[in-house]
């Protein structure tokens, strides 16, 4: 028997939900008398997220295969979208090694390529003003204490700051 | 009657002084700018500018603040329609809409009616907090945790009816944004729920983290995955870059939405615990539920997006009413304004309208003038960010997530914040792809924590009675609201005329 594709999701839901409610049996509870416990209202809400994926599912079963509005309608651009999604976690995941100022340069190269910008003097000149204006505007201003990155790095961050008298 | 008109003639000459008025526009320019960005929210630009209260007297301390709620309140609008990224939780409602609008080529008279329907609300509700306060008062200082669970329970039950795909999927989101809520150090018996040892899960997921990722990230993502193009998506330039202020006549027209707009922000705000997020929902799905065509909402309705936006400012009047007649904050807003009372030696309640008068018309005087002042505001901002528009889409995209980072970043300084943002970007995007609307988890994310503190509470302070709920004549009033909220659309279907009712995507 073919799984239609719409019911893949809601039934991922729905185990992931029966998961948590067990879960949620298992916290910590010190009981005390005539109180709800902890796992009161996550339960409470667990059993309406199980209820609607089921309620989901037979929306589902009834439509046939596959419901009309279950599944992607549009054609993508995987790789295109893969890397963007890389970039955007890559981004938090780079900015406490190598300090904000070069991270969010190097991510404003990268992105704006990606989507479409194919002048390398444009992708630069854009990706270093930007950065300082954004360096201006959340460390002068609004005292926003960015990654500064790690070791040499650092040192380059603070040698920056210095040179746009920000620090 | 004449008293207060005295009194207001008075406020208004105090108003104009230099630096009140001054004040004035101060606070509307970092509001609505603050509004306006995703991260940076009204509250902490009221909490920033605290310090610099202390140098002045207690009214222009009052009118800096209360002119940043009202500019702040509004701001978030601005680039919900033009970019799809609501400002602040509250603005969700008005970014349904007036997104579609702008999608439509209908950015310029969205603007406008966002910003004359903000002024309009927000005007409207300080006539009534100037003329009707101490009867208010009395009203919601009866309200306990009882009735406050039934007005959120409301404010959750309008995702049934502000279209989605299908009821299931809209639940299904809800749900999992209650879930979300619940993860965290829980408030009654202080242990930590769903965190799986994940000390960055221990505080909870900060809901602006959510909606930040849901609505600008995965908008990009969704965008960048596409033949369309990202960044601004398929939204329209405009030939001009000007809001287009509705005429009188337009204004006539919608002169329903308007009233229920200022009627539900009015009373929504001043329930202590509630505001303007919860009177932007209700309103909207109220708006909907009174429409002839309801099935059209969600593809740029003014109504929908006029009853919101003045719902939002209205709601600003309304939680006033509780700080000056009783000296209770109903909101993180006026409880740092109230604050800015006590540092000044004057403590609201009951006897402030008989010791200080003086003050307090002005305040209510200066919150008039405001709203209208905002209006010119308001058009300037909009050319401002509207401008944005007009930056090619690849630097317009990268830069949107730059600033999600920032504003991620900026909540606690913590980069887990940013993790989340990014995390629930791609999430978003996946939601996107598969009809699943985004608005119901939102909705549950904000209002799931308040509904599980006002339900326990209730229960702990009633012996865990749930008929309790049904007993008290207000929170029957309003869970019997509710009821009728959920059966009207089945009973209109049921009866013919909304059979051409259909869901749709959100």
């Amino acid at each position: 028997m073919r799984i239609p594709r719409g019911a893949i999701g809601p039934a991922l839901i729905l185990l992931a939900g029966v998961g948590l409610f067990v879960a949620a049996g298992r916290l910590p509870v010190v009981p005390v008398p005539g109180q709800l416990g902890p796992d009161f209202w996550p339960r409470l809400v667990l059993i309406g997220l199980v209820g609607s994926c089921v309620l989901k599912l037979l929306e589902v079963a009834r439509a046939g295969e596959p419901a009309a509005e279950s599944g992607p309608s549009l054609p993508l651009a995987v790789p295109k979208l893969a890397t963007g999604m890389a970039l955007v976690l890559g981004y938090p995941a780079l900015a406490p090694l190598l300090g904000f100022p070069l991270t969010n340069f190097l991510f404003l190269l990268a992105f704006m390529r990606l989507v479409g910008t194919r002048r390398p003097l444009l992708l630069v000149v854009t990706a270093v003003l930007g950065t300082v204006a954004l360096l201006y505007v959340f460390v002068k201003v609004v005292y926003l204490p960015l990654p500064k990155g790690a070791g040499v790095l650092e040192d380059f961050t603070i040698f920056l700051y210095r040179l746009l008298r920000i620090f | 009657m004449w008293e207060t008109l005295a009194n207001l003639g008075a406020g208004l000459a105090a108003s104009l002084e230099p630096l009140n008025f001054l004040m004035i526009l101060v606070g509307l320019a970092i509001g609505i700018v603050a509004g306006a960005l995703p991260g940076i929210t009204m509250l902490n630009s009221i909490v920033l500018v605290l310090p610099f209260t202390y140098l002045m007297g207690i009214v222009p301390s009052l009118l800096l603040m209360t002119s940043i709620y009202i500019g702040g309140v509004f701001g978030g609008s601005i680039t919900g329609i033009l970019f799809n990224i609501p400002g602040d939780p509250m603005n969700v409602p008005t970014t349904w809409e007036g997104y579609q609008l702008n999608r439509k080529g209908q950015v310029r008279p969205a603007l406008g009616m966002a910003i004359m329907a903000s002024a309009i609300g927000g005007f409207l509700s300080a006539l009534i907090l100037t003329f009707a306060s101490p009867p208010f008062a009395k009203v919601a200082l009866t309200f306990s945790t009882v009735e406050y669970f039934a007005v959120v329970l409301l404010g959750l039950a309008s995702v049934v009816v502000i279209g989605q795909v299908s009821v299931a999927g809209a639940l299904i989101s809800l749900f999992a944004g209650m879930f979300l809520g619940t993860i965290g150090t829980e408030a009654q018996y202080g242990i930590t729920r769903f965190a799986f040892g994940l000390a960055v899960l221990d505080t909870g997921i900060d809901f602006v983290t959510v909606l930040i990722g849901l609505f600008a990230i995965g908008e990009v993502l969704d965008q960048l995955s596409g033949v369309k193009g990202p960044g601004g998506g398929d939204a329209v330039t405009p030939a001009t870059a000007r809001a287009q202020l509705p005429s009188p006549r337009q204004l006539w027209a919608l002169r329903g939405s308007i009233l229920r707009g200022l009627g539900t922000g009015v009373v929504i705000g001043a329930i202590p615990g509630t505001g303007a997020t919860v009177a932007s929902f209700v309103s909207y799905g109220l708006e909907k539920q009174v429409s002839k065509h309801p099935e059209r909402f969600g593809t740029g309705v003014l109504e929908g997006l006029t009853a919101s936006e003045t719902s939002v400012n209205a709601s600003t009047g309304g939680a006033m009413i509780p700080l000056l007649t009783l000296g209770i904050p109903g909101s993180g807003a006026t409880a740092v304004m109230m604050g800015a009372f006590l540092l000044h030696g004057v403590q609201p309640g009951p006897l402030l309208f008989s010791k200080s008068p003086h003050e307090v018309y002005t305040i209510f005087v200066g919150m008039l003038l405001a709203n209208l002042i905002m209006i010119v505001m308001g058009l300037i901002a909009a050319r401002c960010f509207a401008q944005l528009m007009k930056v090619p889409e690849p630097i317009l995209a990268a830069f949107i997530i730059a600033f999600c980072f920032l504003g991620a970043y900026a909540l606690r300084n913590d980069m887990s914040d940013v993790w989340m943002t990014m995390l629930f970007g791609i999430l978003g995007f996946f939601m996107r792809r598969y009809n699943l609307p985004i608005p119901p988890l939102i909705l549950g994310i904000i209002l799931g924590p308040l509904a599980e503190q006002y339900f326990l509470t209730s229960m702990v302070s009633h012996g865990n009675d749930v008929t309790v709920f049904f007993t008290r004549p207000v929170s029957a009033a309003v869970l019997l609201t509710t009821v009728g909220l959920l059966v009207w659309p089945a009973l209109r279907w049921r009866f013919g005329r909304g059979r051409a009712y259909e869901v749709r995507k959100a």
